[in-house]
C-alpha cells in the first residue's frame, strides 16, 4: 500500500482538526472570537464522518498500517510517522469522535459568554486532535508524541479558569502525576528501541510472536503498566483525576469519556501482545484494576460533589477495564471502554446542566433535590445513563459489565468476588446520586430557587449520548469483530498472534452465562436497594452520618492522599535543600571564599617580606644551598 | 573572494569597529552588520551543503614560528554553530533595539560574535585558544557594564572562573604540542596532525586538563556555580548569547578536540563524565525548583539541558551524537527565547522574581503565549524541538550505560516540576499586593516578530527534525564508536 491509496477519510482525520485550529487561532480569534467554535464544529463533523467511514472499511476487512514519512533518523536509528487504522483503533476512534463531537456541541452552549471562549475551543479541539493521533499512531514514539499532547491539552483545560487557586493546583497535580507516569512510557519506549530496534506495533507483534525471549521485556511491560496507571488513573497514581474536574464541565466530560483516561487502557490494548508474554504481569494488571475499581466505588458512594462522584466512578470503571485486560479479555476491555464513554459523557453533561441551571460552576448534593420535575429532559438522560452504568438489563452497561464479571467468574477466586462487589458498589453510588439529586427535596438541601431545564443545545447532545449508552449493548458483536481483526495483525494476517493473545478462533467475548448474569443483577439490585434505603426511606441519613472518623477516612481516600502530599513535600524539601543550601550556601559559598583565602594567605605571607635585606639574604643562601645540594648529589 | 571562512569572522569584527565609530547610531551599524553576517553564514553553509565534495571547507594560511599556522576549516558542525551564532546575534540586536545603551554595547556583541565564529572555525590550536579567550572580553563587558545591580561581582566571577578553566586547557594544549615536537621533531598546532600517542604516560593528565577546561564552560556539575550569577546579572541579550552559544563552546571542544584525540581515554571516562552529566540533569532541575528568581531558574535549567547534550555526545552512538548536537541548537533557541521574555518583563517592571508578578495571562496574552510555548519546548514536549534532542540523546546513552539514561529520564520528569509552577506563578496566579504586573504591557510588534521566529523554529525542528539531524550527521560520523 502506498500513501496514494490511503482513503481520504484517513487524511481528513488530521487535516480537518489542524486546519480548524490554525484557522481559529490566526483568523477567528482576531476577527470574531465568539465564532471560533464554528470551524471547529465543522471539523468535528468531518472527523466523525471519517471515523465511521474508516470503521466501515475496517469492518469489511480493509485495515491498513503504513509509514508516511521518516520523522527522525541517525545512522541505523530511525523513527517513522505513520497511520495505523485497525480494529481496536477505529472502534475507539468512532466512539471518541462521536461522543467528542457531541461534547463539542454541548460546549458551544455551555461556554457561551465566557471571556476565554475562543481559547477554550482551540485547546479543546487540540485535545481532541491529540486523541485522534494517539489512536491512529503506528509506533510507540508517535504514540508518545500524542500522549504528551493529550497531557498538555488537559493541563491547559483543567487550569482553564486559572484565577481559581483550586484550578491551578488541580492542573499542576494532573500534569505532574501524568509526568510521573510518562517517566514509565518514555523509559519503555527507549527500552523498546534498545531491545527490538524498532518501535512499530506491527513489527513488534511479529517479534513477540516469534517465540524468542527478550530480556528487557518484563521491564518494558512494567513501565508500560506504570504509564497506563497514571493516564488511566489507577492505583497508585489515580489521585489526580478527581481533582481534575476543576476544569469546565465539557472538559471533564471529554476527559473522562473519550480523550484522556481511555488513553492508558488503549496503550495497554496496543501493547497487550508484549505484556501478555511477561509472566505474572497480566495478573498484576488485573489486581491493580480490581483494587482500584472497588476502592473508587466505595469512595464514590461517599462524595457530595456531583462531578466528584462521577470522577471516582470513572476511576472505578477504568479499574474494571484493567481487570478485564488483566484476565486477557482485550475485547471485553474495549467494549466496556466504549460503552463507558457514552454513559459517562452523558452523566457529566447532566451534572453540567444541573450546575448551569443553578448558575454555579459545580453542584453539590446539598444544593439540589427534586430536580425530576423541573428538569425533565436531563432527568430522562440521567436515568438512561445511570441504568447503563449500574448494569441493568437491557441497557448497554449490562452487557459490557456482565462480560467482565463473567471473565472474573471464570478466573475464580478473590477477583470474582471483587467483581461482584464492584457491581454492587456502582449501583449504590449512582442510585444514591440519582435519588439525592432528582428526588426529594430534603430539608437539609438548599432549595434550588428556579432550576429550569437547559436550552436545547445543552439538552439534545446529552439525550443522544444517553440513548447511545442505553443502546450500546447492540455494539457487542461489531466490537468483537473489530478486536479480532485488529489483534490478528495487519494486513496479511498473523495467525500466530492468536496463540500469543490466547484468542480462540471467533468468539472473543465470553459466552453468556446465566449464573453470572443473575448474580450480577442481584448485586445491582442490592446496591440499588441500599441506596434507596439510605436516601429515600431515611432521607436525612446522608447528612447525619457525616463528620466522624469515617468521613475523614473517605476525604483522604483512606489516608492515601496524606501519604502522597507527604511525598510531594519531601521532594520539594530535597529541591529546596539542594538549591539553597547545598548549591548556594555550601558549594558556591566555598568557591566564593577562595577570594578571602587568597587574601588571607597573602596577608600571612606578607609578614615574611617586610623589606629587611638581612632576611632576604638568609632566604637566598638557604635556597642556593638547597639547589646546590640537589645538583651535586 | 576566495577566503569565505576568514570573511565569516572578519565581518562581525568589522561590524564591531564600525559600531564603535558610529557612536549614537551604532545600533544601525550593528543591525546591518549582523544581517550581513547572517547572510554570509547562510550563504557559506548553503554552498558547502549544495556543492558535492565541499562538505568541508578549508583555508590554510602561512606557517609562523613554533608551527603556529592560520588554518580554518568548517564542516557541518562548525557551520551549524556559526549559523546559530549569527542567528542569535541578529535576534539579540533586534531584541535590544529600544534599549538606551552606548555604542560599546553593540560593538561588544559584534566582537563576541566574531570571536565565537573564530572558535568554531579554527583548526590550529593556537588560534583556537586565542579566539576562545577572546570571547571572554566582550562578555565580561556586557555583564559588567550593562548588567543589573550586582553586575561587577558576576562579571569578575565569570571571568576568573572560566579563565582558570581555560588556563588548564592551555597547559594541556602546550603539553600536547611539545610532546609532539619531542617525538617527531616537528612543531605544529594543527589539530589534524597532532597525535595523543606522543604523550605517553602523560596522556590521561592532558585529557583531564582539556576536559576540565571544557567542563567549566559547559558547565558541568560541580563546576557550574559561575553560571547562575552570570546569567542573572547579564542583560537579556547577554544571557541569550551566553546560554545560546558560549556554553556550546564546551561541548564543541569535547567534540572537536577531546573525543577525537583521546578516543579510548574518553571511553574509559564515560562512567565518570556520563555520570556527572546524568547527575547534572537531576541536580539542575532540583536547583531550578528551589529558585525564586526567573533568570536563576532558567540558568539552572540550562545546566540540566546541557546534561542531556553531554549524555548523547558521550555515548558516541550515532543517535546520541546527532541528538546531542541538535540539542545544542535546541537549547540555544528555547533558552534564548525564555531569557528574552524574562528580559522584556524586566525592562518593563524591573523585577524578575516569581512572586513579583501574577495574572499576566490576562494582562499580556502574547507574553503568556510565547512564554508558555517556550516553556513547553524546554520541558521536552514532543512535537517541539527539545524532545528530539532529549529522546535521541537518551536513546544513545541507554544503549551504552543504561543507568545514565534512567537518571536522564528522571531529569525529564523533573523538568516540569520547576517550569510549570513558575509559569503558573507569573501568568496564572492572581497579582498580589506587591505585584508589579500593572507595569507590564504586552509585547509590541517588534518583540512579537522576534519570538514568532524563535517559536516557529522550535515547532519546525520538533515536527520535522530529520533534515536538521541530517545536517549534523556528516560531522559527527567519525566520532561514532
Amino acid at each position: 500500500m502506498t500513501p496514494a491509496q490511503v482513503p481520504l477519510a484517513a487524511w481528513l482525520l488530521y487535516a480537518a482538526p489542524v486546519t480548524a485550529i490554525l484557522f481559529g487561532f490566526f483568523v477567528m480569534r482576531r476577527v470574531k472570537p465568539e465564532w471560533t467554535h464554528l470551524p471547529i464544529l465543522v471539523s468535528c463533523m468531518i472527523v466523525t464522518a471519517s471515523a465511521f467511514w474508516l470503521a466501515a472499511d475496517v469492518y469489511t476487512g480493509h485495515s491498513f498500517d503504513l509509514n508516511l514519512f521518516r520523522w527522525a533518523a541517525a545512522g541505523t536509528f530511525g523513527v517513522d510517522f505513520g497511520l495505523r487504522v485497525d480494529g481496536p483503533g477505529v472502534a475507539v476512534l468512532a466512539m471518541v469522535s462521536f461522543v467528542g463531537s457531541l461534547i463539542h456541541l454541548y460546549a458551544a452552549g455551555y461556554m457561551k459568554g465566557d471571556p476565554g471562549f475562543s481559547r477554550f475551543f482551540l485547546v479543546f479541539h487540540l485535545f481532541f486532535l491529540a486523541m485522534i493521533g494517539l489512536l491512529t499512531a503506528n509506533n510507540y514514539v508517535q504514540l508518545y508524541l500524542f500522549w504528551e499532547l493529550v497531557g498538555v491539552a488537559s493541563y491547559l483545560l483543567v487550569g482553564f479558569w486559572f484565577h481559581k487557586e483550586s484550578a491551578r493546583k488541580a492542573a499542576l497535580k494532573a500534569f505532574m502525576t501524568n509526568r510521573v507516569g510518562d517517566f514509565g512510557l518514555l523509559l519503555a519506549v527507549l527500552l523498546i528501541v534498545l531491545q527490538f530496534k524498532v518501535t512499530h506495533f506491527h513489527l513488534l507483534y511479529l517479534k513477540a510472536a516469534s517465540g524468542a525471549t527478550f530480556d528487557l521485556l518484563p521491564l518494558i511491560g512494567l513501565c508500560l503498566v506504570w504509564a497506563a496507571c497514571a493516564k488511566s488513573a489507577q492505583f497508585p497514581l489515580y489521585f489526580w483525576l478527581p481533582d481534575a474536574m476543576e476544569g469546565p464541565t465539557p472538559t471533564s466530560a471529554l476527559m473522562h469519556a473519550a480523550t484522556m483516561v481511555t488513553a492508558g487502557v488503549f496503550l495497554l490494548v496496543r501493547s497487550w501482545p508484549l505484556i501478555s508474554l511477561v509472566e505474572g504481569l497480566p495478573h498484576l494488571v488485573a489486581w491493580i484494576g480490581g483494587i482500584t475499581a472497588l476502592g473508587a466505588a466505595i469512595i464514590a458512594g461517599t462524595k457530595k460533589d456531583l462531578k466528584r462522584i462521577l470522577a471516582y466512578s470513572t476511576v472505578s470503571h477504568l479499574g474494571l477495564m484493567m481487570l478485564a485486560l488483566g484476565l486477557d479479555q482485550v475485547g471485553v476491555a474495549l467494549f466496556h471502554l466504549i460503552v463507558h464513554g457514552f454513559f459517562k459523557a452523558a452523566l457529566f453533561l447532566c451534572a453540567g446542566n444541573i450546575a448551569h441551571a443553578l448558575h454555579q460552576p459545580t453542584a453539590n448534593v446539598d444544593d439540589v433535590g427534586g430536580l425530576q420535575k423541573s428538569m425533565r429532559l436531563t432527568y430522562l438522560s440521567f436515568v438512561l445513563a445511570a441504568l447503563s452504568l449500574a448494569g441493568v438489563f437491557p441497557f448497554g452497561g449490562f452487557f459490557s459489565k456482565d462480560a467482565i464479571l463473567d471473565a472474573a467468574w471464570h478466573h475464580g477466586g478473590p477477583l470474582a468476588a471483587l467483581g461482584m462487589l464492584v457491581a454492587a458498589g456502582s449501583a449504590f453510588y449512582i442510585f444514591r446520586m440519582l435519588f439525592l439529586t432528582f428526588y426529594g427535596a430534603r430539608p437539609e438541601q438548599k432549595q434550588a430557587p428556579h432550576a429550569h431545564e437547559a436550552e436545547p443545545i445543552l439538552g439534545i447532545p446529552v439525550l443522544f449520548l444517553a440513548l447511545g449508552a442505553a443502546l450500546a449493548g447492540l455494539l457487542k458483536e461489531p466490537i468483537q469483530r473489530f478486536v479480532v481483526i485488529g489483534m490478528r495483525g495487519l494486513p496479511s494476517g498473523l495467525p500466530e498472534l492468536n496463540l500469543v493473545l490466547n484468542l480462540p478462533g471467533e468468539p472473543l467475548l465470553p459466552h453468556f452465562n446465566w449464573v453470572v448474569a443473575d448474580l450480577g443483577t442481584l448485586m445491582v439490585a442490592l446496591g440499588a436497594f441500599a441506596a434507596w434505603r439510605l436516601t429515600m426511606s431515611d432521607p436525612g441519613f446522608d447528612w447525619r452520618w457525616r463528620g466522624g472518623f469515617a468521613e475523614s477516612m473517605f476525604e483522604s481516600d483512606f489516608g492515601y492522599k496524606i501519604f502522597v502530599d507527604w511525598l510531594v513535600r519531601c521532594v520539594s524539601w530535597i529541591a529546596r535543600f539542594t538549591g539553597r543550601v547545598l548549591d548556594k550556601a555550601w558549594w558556591d559559598g566555598l568557591i566564593e571564599s577562595t577570594n578571602d583565602i587568597v587574601r588571607g594567605a597573602g596577608a600571612a605571607l606578607a609578614s615574611s617580606a617586610q623589606g629587611r635585606v638581612n632576611d632576604y639574604l638568609w632566604w637566598m643562601v638557604a635556597g642556593t644551598a638547597l639547589l646546590l645540594g640537589k645538583v651535586l648529589r | 573572494m576566495n577566503m569565505p571562512l576568514t570573511t565569516l569572522w572578519v565581518v562581525p569584527l568589522l561590524g564591531a569597529a564600525v559600531c564603535a565609530l558610529l557612536g549614537a547610531r551604532a545600533k544601525i551599524g550593528a543591525l546591518i552588520f549582523s544581517m550581513i553576517f547572517f547572510g554570509a553564514a547562510s550563504m557559506v553553509a548553503w554552498i558547502s551543503h549544495a556543492t558535492p565534495g565541499l562538505s568541508v571547507l578549508n583555508e590554510i594560511g602561512p606557517v609562523w614560528a613554533y608551527g603556529i599556522s592560520y588554518r580554518l576549516s568548517a564542516d557541518s558542525l562548525s557551520l551549524g554553530l556559526i549559523l546559530l551564532t549569527a542567528f542569535l546575534n541578529l535576534i539579540c540586536v533586534a531584541a535590544s533595539w529600544e534599549l538606551k545603551v552606548s555604542a560599546g554595547y553593540w560593538a561588544c556583541f559584534m566582537a563576541l560574535a566574531s570571536a565565537l565564529t573564530g572558535v568554531f572555525l579554527a583548526r590550529d590550536l593556537f588560534f583556537f585558544y586565542v579566539f576562545w579567550e577572546a570571547t571572554l572580553i566582550p562578555m565580561f563587558f556586557i555583564i559588567g557594564l550593562w548588567g543589573s545591580s550586582n553586575r561587577m561581582h558576576a562579571a569578575v566571577k565569570f571571568f576568573l572562573f572560566t579563565f582558570s578553566g581555560s588556563v588548564l586547557m592551555l597547559l594541556a594544549l602546550l603539553a600536547l604540542v611539545s610532546a609532539y615536537h619531542r617525538v617527531t621533531g616537528i612543531w605544529t598546532w594543527d589539530l589534524a596532525l597532532l597525535d595523543a600517542s606522543t604523550l605517553g604516560a602523560a596522556a590521561p593528565l592532558v585529557f583531564w586538563g582539556l576536559v576540565l577546561g571544557f567542563a567549566v564552560k559547559i558547565p558541568m556539575f560541580p563546576l557550574h556555580t559561575w553560571l547562575p550569577d552570570a546569567h542573572t546579572e547579564a542583560p537579556a541579550a547577554g544571557s541569550v548569547m551566553l546560554a545560546g552559544v558560549m556554553l556550546k563552546m564546551g561541548v564543541y571542544g569535547l567534540l572537536r578536540i577531546a573525543l577525537p584525540l583521546f578516543p579510548s581515554l574518553s571511553y574509559d571516562a564515560l562512567p565518570i563524565l556520563g555520570g556527572l552529566a546524568a547527575f547534572s540533569t537531576i541536580y539542575g532541575a532540583l536547583c531550578a525548583m528551589a529558585q525564586t528568581d526567573l533568570k536563576r531558574m532558567i540558568a539552572y535549567s540550562s545546566i540540566a539541558h546541557l546534561g542531556f547534550c553531554l549524555l548523547g555526545v558521550l555515548s558516541r552512538t550515532s543517535q546520541g551524537l546527532t541528538g546531542g548536537t541538535l540539542q545544542l541548537v535546541n537549547h540555544g533557541l528555547t533558552t534564548g527565547a525564555l531569557f528574552l521574555l524574562v528580559g522584556f518583563l524586566y525592562e518593563r517592571a524591573h523585577k524578575r522574581g516569581l512572586s513579583d508578578f501574577g495574572d499576566l495571562a490576562s494582562r499580556a496574552p502574547y507574553l503568556a503565549f510565547f512564554f508558555g510555548f517556550s516553556t513547553l519546548a524546554s520541558i521536552g514536549l514532543p512535537g517541539l524541538n527539545g524532545f528530539v534532542g532529549e529522546f535521541m540523546s537518551l536513546s544513545g546513552a541507554l544503549s551504552v550505560l543504561p543507568i545514565l539514561a534512567f537518571a536522564g529520564v528522571l531529569g525529564v520528569t523533573l523538568a516540569a516540576a520547576y517550569a510549570l509552577p513558575a509559569f503558573q506563578a507569573v501568568f496564572w496566579a492572581p497579582a498580589g499586593p506587591d505585584s508589579v504586573s500593572a507595569k507590564v504591557t504586552d509585547l509590541d510588534r517588534r518583540e512579537r516578530a522576534v519570538l514568532w521566529v524563535l517559536c516557529g523554529l522550535m515547532l519546525w525542528i520538533g515536527l520535522a527534525p530529520k533534515p536538521w539531524l541530517a545536517w549534523f550527521e556528516p560531522a559527527i560520523r567519525g566520532l561514532v564508536r
